[in-house]
């Protein structure tokens, strides 16, 4: 990525595009990540939002974007990202605005959009080669209505709809090979405590046509219980234990952006959330926590 | 009827407040309505709950706009336009707040007719927040002067189960206390008459015309227009930048802000935007210098 514009931390945007005063939860690593994303792209960008947390930018009369804003039902984002850009595209045919006024349009959604409801209308525009940007900010759960389940949710969390004594009992989904199943023409893991590499994907995604995909691990201390303060540090730890792998995918390859060496135990990302305290407390589940350590060892081995 | 309104912050246990004060309504053989406004529940942010307890059946729904009693876990609220915590407030409601304060304070200050009480001490830290909530359920317990000590004990015990024996210990040690603490005010809750249909003179029928689409419901053309939203007040904590230590290396915390509430100045020293600033402490839990201290907004300058 010799050609990116950020180099170092120096070079992240120190103004910010996105506006203050949203409704999102103290310490929200979604909305932490957004303000990057947003710097990176610029303001000439259309949202198309499916409902989640993120619904809650624009409450009328209040926005923190500086251009449209599009609200739709949770699964049909990437539907009204079509209309949006078709609609671009009949304008800009008819003369009605010169190209130079083209806008992108980027779809955001909660990762109960993007891996349930709302996949089958990602698949249908990836498969017609929609130019758009699909930004999914996971919180692992709906975090929105009180954290339940969804289909992001790791192995062993605590979600207000599983319970102790082992917590989730399935598996989190792998959206990223969902996507790149579709050879789209970019896709991409970030997140916020590593604003470097989101910056570079993002660029490297703004700068290309066609389907591409942004996945954003985003640390929730609401739903994943712990301190706000403490969002970088769990964050960074989901890079460092392994759990969050940082990769990109172009031209029919996927290359990891980071690997971590060595591999923190996965005990000490999971230590630091309360959605994990049943693993630890009263006695340790060494069992669960064995096989969610073997799946990570098990990802970076066939990574190779 | 007794209709009581809770004001609070999220993650301070009031929506739970208000489940406790019911089912101990119900206990008493009351019937009884308890139920949060969903809206932004964020944590932090203002939120409300409602209870209704009558030993007739309850017809009335929604949100209460004339409330007897009105409990506030936190001080700060009154100021927030958003929280409304004074609304409809007359001669007749109590208002009891969680604050440090005496009550004649509060009374000069907000130039209420109706009686004010204050309680106990605001939380230190975070770790006391969860069991605000129990102190102003044990309070408004006291305060309706029809919950016995034994039917407060048993809807702690029975909305707090699932959390533990531990939480479940020390939200009845706090709430019981609280309890016994306004002894002296029991049944200062008064509910008025009901309010009868039948007197009720229709106000004279007005017809506004039609406003055009545009007009009653205008497109916003402005940019971030959130920036009027002062999300400040939702601090507990605030970060203070010591200029002494800090390195200038604004964007660093700039970065990992969530809120965009670090602002760099032309010279690149980082500046806290305190009307947005929500106090999550981010920005002290990555600065490389430790530069920014944590400090309570009560103690802020």
């Amino acid at each position: 990525m010799s050609e990116t514009r950020f180099q170092r931390m120096k070079d992240l945007p120190s103004t910010h595009l996105l506006g203050a005063g949203t409704a999102m939860c103290a310490g929200c690593g979604a909305l932490q990540a957004l303000q990057t994303i947003y710097d990176v792209l610029g303001e000439r960008t259309v949202f198309v939002n499916a409902a989640g947390c993120m619904t809650l930018l624009s409450v009328y009369p209040f926005t923190p974007f500086r251009g449209s804003w599009l609200y739709t039902a949770m699964a049909c984002a990437p539907a009204g990202a079509q209309g949006v850009r078709d609609a671009l595209d009949i304008l800009i045919a008819k003369g009605r605005i010169p190209p130079g006024e083209d806008l992108s349009v980027v779809t955001l959604t909660g990762d109960g959009a993007a891996n349930g409801m709302g996949l089958s209308s990602t698949s249908g525009a990836i498969e017609r080669g929609l130019d758009f940007l699909y930004i999914c900010y996971d919180n692992e759960g709906y975090g929105n209505t009180g954290q339940q389940t969804s289909g992001a949710t790791p192995h062993g969390a605590r979600t207000a709809t599983s319970g102790a004594p082992h917590g989730h009992a399935g598996f989190k989904k792998d959206l990223f090979s969902i996507w790149t199943a579709h050879r789209p023409a970019y896709a991409a893991t970030v997140i916020g405590a590593e604003p470097l590499d989101l910056a570079r994907k993002v660029e490297k995604a703004a700068s290309l046509r066609g389907p591409r995909f942004i996945h954003v691990l985003a640390p929730c201390p609401t739903g994943w219980d712990f301190e706000p303060s403490e969002m970088i540090d769990v964050g960074r730890l989901a890079v460092r234990t392994g759990i969050w792998p940082l990769k990109e995918y172009e031209n029919g390859q996927v290359v990891h952006t980071r690997t971590p060496h060595p591999r923190a135990p996965v005990e000490e990302y999971l230590r630091l959330q309360g959605r994990f305290r049943h693993l630890f407390e009263p006695e340790p589940d060494a069992e669960t926590l064995g096989s969610i350590q073997q799946r990570v060892d098990d990802y970076w081995e066939a990574a190779g | 009827m007794y209709r009581i309104r809770l004001h609070g912050r999220g993650g301070q246990g009031m929506k739970t407040a208000s489940r406790i004060i019911g089912s101990a309504f119900f206990a008493e053989g009351f019937e009884v309505q308890d139920a949060p406004r969903y809206g932004a529940e964020r944590r932090g942010a203002p939120i409300f709950a409602y209870v209704r307890a009558s030993l007739r059946p309850i017809l009335e729904r929604g949100v209460i706009r004339r409330p007897d009693l009105v409990v506030v876990a936190d001080e700060s609220l009154v100021q927030v336009p958003a929280a409304g915590v004074l609304q409809g407030i007359d001669e007749h409601s109590l208002l009891l707040l969680d604050s440090l304060e005496p009550a004649e304070v509060w009374q000069e200050r907000l130039k209420l007719q109706g009686p004010v009480l204050t309680m106990g001490s605001q939380a230190e830290g975070s770790s006391e927040l969860p069991t605000v909530g129990a102190r102003c359920a044990g309070a408004a317990a006291r305060l309706v002067g029809v919950i016995s000590r034994s039917a407060l004990e048993g809807a702690i015990r029975e909305e707090l189960a699932g959390l533990g024996d531990t939480v479940v210990a020390s939200n009845l040690e706090t709430a019981l206390a609280s309890f016994d603490a306004f002894a002296s005010d029991e049944g200062r809750v008064c509910p008025p008459e009901e309010a009868q249909l039948a007197p009720h003179t229709a106000p004279a029928w007005v017809d506004v015309p039609h406003d055009a689409a545009g007009i009653s419901a205008p497109d916003v053309h402005g940019a971030a227009t959130s920036v009027q939203v002062r999300t400040g007040l939702w601090r507990t904590v605030r970060p203070e930048i010591d200029a002494e230590r800090c390195h200038g290396c604004s964007w660093i915390c700039s970065t990992f802000c969530p809120d965009g509430a670090v602002l760099a100045t032309p010279e690149g020293v980082p500046r806290i935007d305190y009307d947005h600033c929500k106090g999550c402490m981010i920005c002290a839990s990555v600065c490389p210098h430790h530069a920014i201290a944590s400090v309570l907004e009560r103690d802020a300058s």
